[in-house]
């Protein structure tokens, strides 16, 4: 048992506390001032690529060895929950936009070949320029219930033929390539999902639509269509094979239990910058010989600190290759109501100057919401743990 | 690196604590809460596990083991039966009144002699906003409550002090809302009671009260643990609309909501517990206040809705939901109380200068 941060871990979290502070911060507070995407050629981009940010994760085929080879214990989902939550406190919004093959990269590295991970992450191992990446599940008619998607895949040749609309992708209009799900038979449900490599300029990939948001403003949420967009079986993601039948949808699902802890592990990021700003606003303002405000202060310190843990011990798992499903959807259900209620807490301390539209909190309060929705909703998360606990059938509602 | 695996000795010793606690505590709790008190060949296999003296040093005959020994095993006695936990630890909290204020020598004093009776109970009463009155050397007062029903050793524990008190007490026997099994009376101090030894240490006293949080702490996500699990298992076999009433989603969602709460109070209880045990400043009692806090709310979720889950039978009392309801009640109201616990939280909470989360790298 032990409940601290190594050395090592530590240090790039106070690295990554620099840039927050001096950049991200600021840089999340102008977007949402602006409502707007911070723009693709802004310097700050340029600035975190020249400091190594924006790369994979990937370290480059060995023949027949793991893509992420193990030497010494790993740690390495402990690691990205701590960034998560570091990056989260200072910019949510500005973290998702940091250049790198983003969500795109878990499928790539679970279900692509090991010729599709040279050519979609080998640009992204010293990029010579901010690149980005994407991934493309949810539809304007498909959101929790991934298995209704309907962009079809129609192989012709040496292609698929792509057809649909998705939602709500970040960084696809900036994207080199979006990894797609889409149905090669709508009829075979979760089995007759692919994954598709497709990459920027495509023709039939288009009509690029950035969405306005509540808050998060500094990432682009794009909604786009596939027209009868031809895209190459090498683009198949793990290939045309009868044994990857089902990766497509499998992959998906495995990506999402890898980065759950740390999608929770940035609610718990966006809760503490919240406490942090109504502890301080409480300071001033002289409202902490109220006992209510010090209970409520306490409440919040305390459920972020459990939100953490339970980040904590999903990722550990991870590390050990334990199961963690249960323990990952666990922290994604809790965190996100605990760091909303942190944020609506530092908002009544504000009063009416919560309501003016100008102070980092009221951000917060709009920012977090998300964090309960994107990648399995609270109520998803519970079905997710109820089949783990309760046996939930598949279809049970 | 954080890692959340229980050291293996710890995790052995877990093993069997649980196994007793389900084999010889659990299925005797309602004979236990009738007679208030433990049977006697329960007791002697207690003995047998060696956790009745889990954290007395070494050299005094104890098991010398720390706060995560005693998260751990707490946890798992209370899961079993939180009335029988309290009645089989005959030293209880005030072990740590002595230990913290008094040290080594009023362990040898007061408790020693105390284990070797048998049956023998030691009462701490924490007393922040005194009850008991001290006059020279006098007592007096009252407490309305103790979870027992002798007194052999009455230690007292306020914010700045802790002393033991001599007799004659007046133990009156009440009925007792929860932890029957470990007796509960009414005490009331008067004529030639004494107050004997008296240790004054403001950071000693903050720290006792913090280890007596702990204790409780533990014991609430054990009876919430109990409560939470038999929910479950109930609502998988009970059927109503034609399917186990666990796959209607409201219950669904009920369910693993309780199991998150349990799990959040554990992590919270098991983190006040490594700092206790790292001996680290007093951010570690304000971790234990805030692990009783939690624990608290955690069972007054849980085990109502345990009750809840269980429908009509789980207001009858052949279940035992509704036992662990009064269990996480009453001992909740413990070691000063909730209210009490979020208040010293919260005054060092905005005590601090800093971000109190701070960097995960530091202050945690």
């Amino acid at each position: 048992m032990e409940l601290a941060v190594d050395a090592e871990s530590a240090a790039r979290l106070r690295e990554v506390r620099a840039l927050g502070e001096s950049r991200m911060r600021p840089v999340g507070l102008e977007a949402d001032r602006a409502g707007a995407p911070v723009p693709p050629d802004h310097p700050f981009f340029a600035e975190l690529v020249a400091r190594g940010f924006g790369r994979t994760r990937w370290s480059g085929e060995i023949a027949g060895a793991d893509a992420e080879a193990p030497s010494g214990p790993r740690r390495s989902a402990r690691t990205a929950v701590l960034l998560a939550e570091e990056m989260a406190y200072w910019d949510r919004g500005v973290a998702v936009a940091f250049p790198g093959p983003g969500l795109g990269e878990a499928p790539l590295l679970a279900i692509g070949t090991p010729e599709q991970r040279e050519r979609f992450l080998a640009p992204f191992r010293a990029p010579d320029r901010p690149r980005w990446g994407s991934f493309a599940m949810t539809e304007p008619g498909a959101g929790s219930d991934v298995a209704a998607i309907r962009t079809t895949a129609r192989r012709d040749g040496d292609a698929f033929v792509l057809s649909g609309a998705k939602s709500f992708a970040a960084n696809a209009s900036r994207a080199d390539w979006i990894v797609v799900f889409a149905t090669v038979d709508p009829t075979l449900g979760r089995d007759g999902h692919r994954a598709f490599v497709v990459e920027r300029g495509t023709p039939g990939l288009g009509g690029f639509h950035v969405e306005h948001k509540m808050g998060l403003k500094a990432y682009e949420s794009t909604s786009f269509t596939l027209e009868g967009c031809r895209v190459p079986v090498a683009n198949l993601l793990g290939g045309d094979t009868r044994e990857k039948r089902g990766a497509g949808f499998k992959g998906a699902m495995q990506s999402f239990n890898a980065t759950r802890p740390a999608i929770a592990a940035m609610a718990v990021g966006i809760g503490r910058a919240a406490l942090d700003a109504a502890l301080a606003f409480a300071r001033e303002a002289s409202l902490l010989r109220d006992p209510r405000v010090r209970d409520r202060l306490e409440r919040m310190e305390r459920r972020l600190r459990a939100a953490r843990l339970l980040c904590w011990r999903a990722a550990w798992l991870a590390d050990e290759a334990r199961p963690n499903q249960l323990e990952a959807s666990m922290a994604k259900a809790v965190a996100p109501a605990v760091a909303l209620e942190a944020a609506t807490l530092g908002t009544d301390l504000l009063g009416e100057v919560g309501a003016r539209g100008d102070h980092l909190l009221e951000k917060l309060f709009r920012d977090v919401k998300a964090m309960d929705i994107v990648e399995g909703t609270g109520q998803i998360q519970r079905i997710v743990m109820a089949r783990q606990l309760l046996q939930l059938p598949r279809d049970g509602t | 690196m954080f890692d959340f695996a229980l050291p293996p000795e710890l995790a052995l010793l877990q093993e069997s604590v649980r196994a007793f606690a389900m084999e010889r505590l659990r299925p005797r709790e309602r004979v236990h809460e009738a007679a208030r008190a433990v049977a006697p060949e329960v007791a002697a296999l207690h003995r047998e596990l060696g956790v009745g003296v889990l954290e007395l040093p070494e050299a005094l005959g104890g098991a010398g083991l720390g706060a995560l020994a005693r998260a751990v095993v707490s946890e798992e006695l209370a899961a079993g039966d939180a009335g029988a936990a309290v009645a089989l630890d005959p030293l209880g909290p005030a072990l740590y009144a002595l230990s913290e204020l008094g040290g080594e020598e009023a362990l040898r004093r007061h408790a020693l002699p105390l284990l070797v009776r048998t049956g023998a109970r030691a009462v701490l009463a924490v007393d922040p906003a005194p009850r008991l009155r001290t006059e020279g050397r006098l007592v007096q007062g009252a407490l309305p409550y103790v979870p027992a029903d002798r007194v052999d050793l009455l230690v007292v524990l306020e914010r700045e002090r802790a002393y033991v008190c001599t007799g004659p007490f007046s133990v009156s026997p009440l009925r007792g809302a929860g932890l029957r099994a470990a007796g509960a009376s009414e005490l009331v101090i008067a004529g030639e009671a004494r107050l004997l030894d008296e240790w004054v240490s403001t950071p000693r006293a903050r720290r006792a009260l913090a280890r007596t949080r702990l204790l409780v702490a533990a014991m609430l996500v054990g009876v919430a643990r109990a409560s939470s699990e038999y929910a479950r298992r109930y609502a998988l076999e009970r059927v109503a609309f034609g399917r186990p009433i666990a796959h209607h989603q409201a219950l669904a969602f009920l369910l693993v909501d309780m199991a998150s709460a349990v799990e959040a109070a554990r992590l919270l209880l098991w983190q006040a517990a490594v700092a206790l045990d790292a001996d680290a400043d007093d951010s570690a009692d304000a971790l234990c206040a805030s692990a009783f806090v939690e624990a608290a709310e955690a069972a007054l979720f849980v085990t109502p809705n345990g009750v809840q889950v269980l429908g009509g039978h789980g207001f009858m009392q052949d279940h035992p939901v509704e036992k662990w309801m009064r269990e996480a009640r009453t001992l909740s109201l413990l070691a000063g109380g909730v209210d009490l616990a979020r208040e010293d939280a919260g005054r060092r909470l905005v005590g601090q200068g800093d971000a109190p989360l701070a960097l995960a790298g530091g202050a945690v």
